[in-house]
């Protein structure tokens, strides 16, 4: 376990780093884009003379740099993410905590009902190669796949809420409500097709294997066979190159899905942040993404290493 | 073996999730949703759902409560916020010294009277001894030097409040910095304040019933100088008894308001977004504006929300403006052909299905000075056509755009409509640019453009709101650059005058000069389209945004 400790040790180090370069990018184009808080702020009324006031009061006109340094240095030592320049009475973390939250809750359901959904799929496709049902399969969440959401969303709302009553057309009654699944559905709907495509893949490879074949003439039952030869070597691709990179897409939230249904999560309070230029609430939104993309990467590795002997034994033997 | 695997293979996934959330919890700083906690089921699947959407607001329907659908207000500081979003929650839960009742008309609020010095430039004001804090505090007078002081501070960050306050003697040295005192106010006693203005200015008052003129507590500010307006205390008619961001918003009569209790006892918001035509349908909420898309449904005496139905004017007017500095709009020739050129009843009846009406002036319905006839150019192809043969730029037009604000994907209908009526009727293709918000108004304030589609709001209902704040050529606000001498000169006369039937002439003198002299085209007033249960009694929507719940009555 010794050399696992360090290999966390080491690949956490970079993320100071990380933090910093991503910082800085944002910190500078957010500032270098036209318009500015103040101005958009103050809607209708229009004085240059009254903005340059209060940009004084807020700091906003000192050169970048300047404002940098002073934002690394209230971060650091007081965890302090500074002034949302609308939200001015709350600190960041109040303001967009509630909202990553009702994210990663919707995310996680998405999550779920993806894979849930993908991998089964995948390993049915694959083991009916050669019969209509393995395209029939994948053309089917293909074809869910190539419905952009902009379109899917208003017609899910359309059919099950405006015509059929069955679920509301939008809002956000908490994760235990008929409000979360239009939103789950959405979500997870243009993943599926990845995820069981790549399902397939891998276990059409191992379909071929040696240890398979000799365990099919070891008169194990199919069952058997499934999860533990091929399950377990045709997950790891899986788990490697989708769930990483979904795990991230959890937290960022989903645009047009929150916008489309009113839900409150951080994908429509973003897209907020930056057209009313809350330069400080648009840089903590990056740095926690980037932080929690770091996080999941570490976290897909390490779990590779619990799932894949392979990798495990390889690490043991250096 | 297998389902052990099995197990692993869940229990890793599981295992990344629930990692995942605590970083995430532990990063934001948590963020609970009380509703979570109460369920008891934990199988992860939407399908588990036991509370229904609205079961929060079913049960207890006491009378007394109007439910309504709303936005988190930004900010709840009266001298800073100035998005509507936040007023509709200030006007509630603050006031001034005077109000604006439903027919706008100026009323006592925490002043119970005041008299004009004879010259007209000092009022002094004498407070309602009644008049309290919602904590029961007594409101002093020294609690209004201390609220306009602080409102032009440049440590408050206000951008309005020199708009509002700067009249008085001695405001602009505040909020510049240069001073902490408001030379032109004074405290007399307890109950007595004279302020003195620049010059003796009938709207003045108007200004006092605005946010920015609104009265806090000091005590409170300066107890918690960054978290007070999470719990504010003010001198309006409710109290903001919870606000759960994203969530809720409870607003509660403050029964010993020193103007009566109000008879309305709560007002809840749902900010949780969602179709509000559809909770409406649904019973979950009491009031609903309508969209476009709705209207013409309810608009229909056979359909079953009919009777609900309302449409009130609001004092707003669309326009698009044009840069009187640039070729070719520095041409008032050119700028009247563009303005006959356009068929504006027509873009109302097709494209906006009525919904909203062609403006007949600068003026909106309710402002005083504004009257029903007709004072803008009508559509008239030919005349449009021959004006612009006449201008200096026949037949040498250089190239045009029109800008307007929007996120860059569509054009609207209505811009749409316009500019082919620019094409078919003057043979010009005129180019569209949109820019979101903040580049919009950058753009606009350095007359970065030739032409734009705007809309203003009215603050207060008098006509310095609009012609003088946008006209006058010394403005800060007169973002179409126009200068005209003689134009200024009536703007100036009439701040003054104390004959009110003589100051509105002055003012339609100007709206007719300025619709002639086409620095604006005019295009629509607005309306406020929405449905009311009829068992909610005494709602208006009143044209600016002014406190509405005081004398409602919900007898459901």
């Amino acid at each position: 376990m010794d050399g696992l400790a360090g290999y966390i040790l080491r690949r956490l180090l970079f993320l100071p780093l990380t933090l910093l370069v991503v910082s800085f990018a944002t910190f500078y184009i957010t500032r270098w884009g036209p318009g500015d808080p103040v101005s958009v702020y103050s809607g209708q009324y229009r004085d240059e003379e009254a903005f340059a006031r209060v940009r004084h009061r807020y700091g906003l006109d000192k050169p970048v740099i300047e404002q940098y340094g002073i934002y690394v240095q209230r971060l650091v030592l007081h965890g302090d993410f500074g002034v949302s320049f609308r939200f001015r009475d709350r600190s960041i973390p109040d303001v967009i905590g509630p909202k990553i939250w009702v994210s990663a809750r919707l995310g996680v359901y998405a999550f779920i009902l993806t894979f849930l959904i993908g991998i089964p799929a995948g390993v049915f496709a694959a083991v009916k190669q050669g019969s209509w049902l393995d395209p029939f399969v994948i053309s089917v969440f293909l074809f869910f796949q190539s419905i952009p959401v902009l379109v899917m969303v208003p017609v899910l709302v359309l059919v099950f809420a405006a015509k059929l009553h069955w679920l509301p057309p939008g809002g956000f009654d908490g994760v235990f409500s008929t409000s979360m699944i239009l939103p789950t559905v959405a979500l997870s709907l243009p993943g599926i097709a990845g995820v069981a495509r790549l399902a397939r893949a891998t276990t059409l490879g191992t379909l071929n294997e040696d240890f398979v074949r000799t365990a099919r003439a070891k008169g194990l039952d199919e069952m058997t066979i499934m999860t533990r030869h091929i399950a377990r070597n045709s997950l790891v691709p899986v788990m490697t190159t989708v769930i990483g990179l979904s795990l991230v897409g959890l937290i960022e939230g989903a645009l047009f899905t929150e916008t489309l249904l009113g839900i409150p999560g951080i994908g429509r309070f973003m897209f907020e942040s930056v057209n009313g230029r809350d330069y400080n609430v648009i840089l903590a939104v990056v740095l926690m993404g980037t932080t929690a993309f770091v996080f999941a990467n570490l976290l897909v590795d390490l779990a590779l290493i619990v799932i894949d002997p392979r990798v495990r034994a390889g690490r043991g033997a250096r | 073996m297998s389902s052990k695997l099995t197990l692993g293979i869940v229990g890793v996934a599981a295992a990344l999730i629930i990692g995942l959330a605590v970083i995430l919890v532990v990063v934001a700083g948590g963020g609970g949703d009380k509703k979570d906690t109460s369920a008891t089921t934990g199988s992860g699947t939407p399908a588990a759902s036991a509370t229904k959407a609205g079961a929060d607001f079913g049960g207890k329907a006491a009378s007394g409560e109007l439910r309504l659908r709303g936005e988190d207000p930004l900010f709840l500081d009266p001298a800073v916020a100035q998005d509507a979003g936040s007023a509709v929650y200030i006007v509630e839960i603050f006031s001034g010294l005077v109000r604006l009742d439903k027919d706008l008309k100026i009323q006592p609020d925490v002043a119970e009277s005041w008299d004009a010095s004879a010259d007209g430039k000092t009022l002094t004001f004498h407070l309602n001894k009644k008049a309290t804090f919602q904590d029961g505090r007594p409101v002093t007078t020294d609690d209004i030097k201390y609220s306009f002081e602080r409102a032009l501070s440049p440590d408050t960050g206000s951008v309005t409040s020199e708009n509002f306050l700067g009249d008085i003697v001695g405001a602009k040295e505040v909020s510049r910095g240069r001073s902490k005192v408001i030379s032109g106010l004074k405290v007399i006693d307890d109950s007595t304040l004279s302020i003195t203005l620049d010059a003796a200015k009938p709207y003045f008052l108007y200004k006092l019933a605005y946010p920015t003129a609104f009265i806090v507590d000091r005590r409170q500010i300066e107890a918690n100088p960054k978290r007070w307006t999470q719990k504010p205390n003010g001198t309006g008619p409710y109290k903001l008894k919870e606000w759960k961001l994203g969530e809720k918003i409870t607003l509660e009569a403050y029964d010993n308001h020193h103007l009566g209790a109000p008879k309305l006892k709560t007002v809840r918001y749902d900010l949780t977004g969602g179709s509000s035509l559809v909770a409406y349908e649904d019973g979950d909420i009491d009031i609903t504006g309508i969209g476009l898309d709705d209207l013409d449904r309810i608009q229909d005496p056979a359909d079953k929300l009919h009777k609900e139905y309302t449409q009130t004017p609001r004092q707003s007017i669309d326009y698009l403006g044009f840069n009187t500095n640039v070729p070719p709009f520095d041409d008032p020739l050119v700028r009247q052909a563009f303005a006959l050129a356009v068929d504006r009843k027509k873009i109302a009846e097709v494209v906006l299905k009525g919904a909203i009406p062609v403006a007949t002036g600068i003026l909106a319905p309710g402002v005083p000075g504004y009257s029903a006839d007709d004072k803008t150019y009508p559509f008239d192809p030919q005349k449009a056509k021959d004006l612009l043969a006449q201008s200096k730029y026949a037949g040498k037009l250089p190239e045009i755009t029109l800008a307007e604000s929007g996120a860059g994907a569509t054009v609207g209908p209505t811009t749409e409509a316009i500019v082919q009526f620019w094409k078919d009727n003057l043979g010009v293709d005129v180019k569209i640019q949109q820019a979101e918000s903040g580049t919009f108004f950058q753009d606009i304030d350095n007359g970065r453009y030739q032409m734009f589609h705007l809309g203003w709001i009215m603050d207060y209902p008098d006509p310095e709101d609009v012609l003088d704040i946008l006209f006058y050529s010394k403005s800060k606000q007169n973002n179409t650059r126009y200068n005209n001498p003689a134009i200024d000169a009536k703007l100036e006369a009439a701040r003054t005058e104390a004959d009110t039937e003589k100051r509105l002439t002055i003012y339609q003198d100007v709206e007719k000069q300025l619709i002639k002299d086409a620095v604006w085209v005019p295009m629509f007033f607005d309306t406020t389209h929405a449905l009311v249960k009829p068992y909610v009694k005494g709602f208006e929507f009143p044209p600016v945004i002014i406190e509405r719940f005081r004398d409602v009555e919900v007898t459901r």
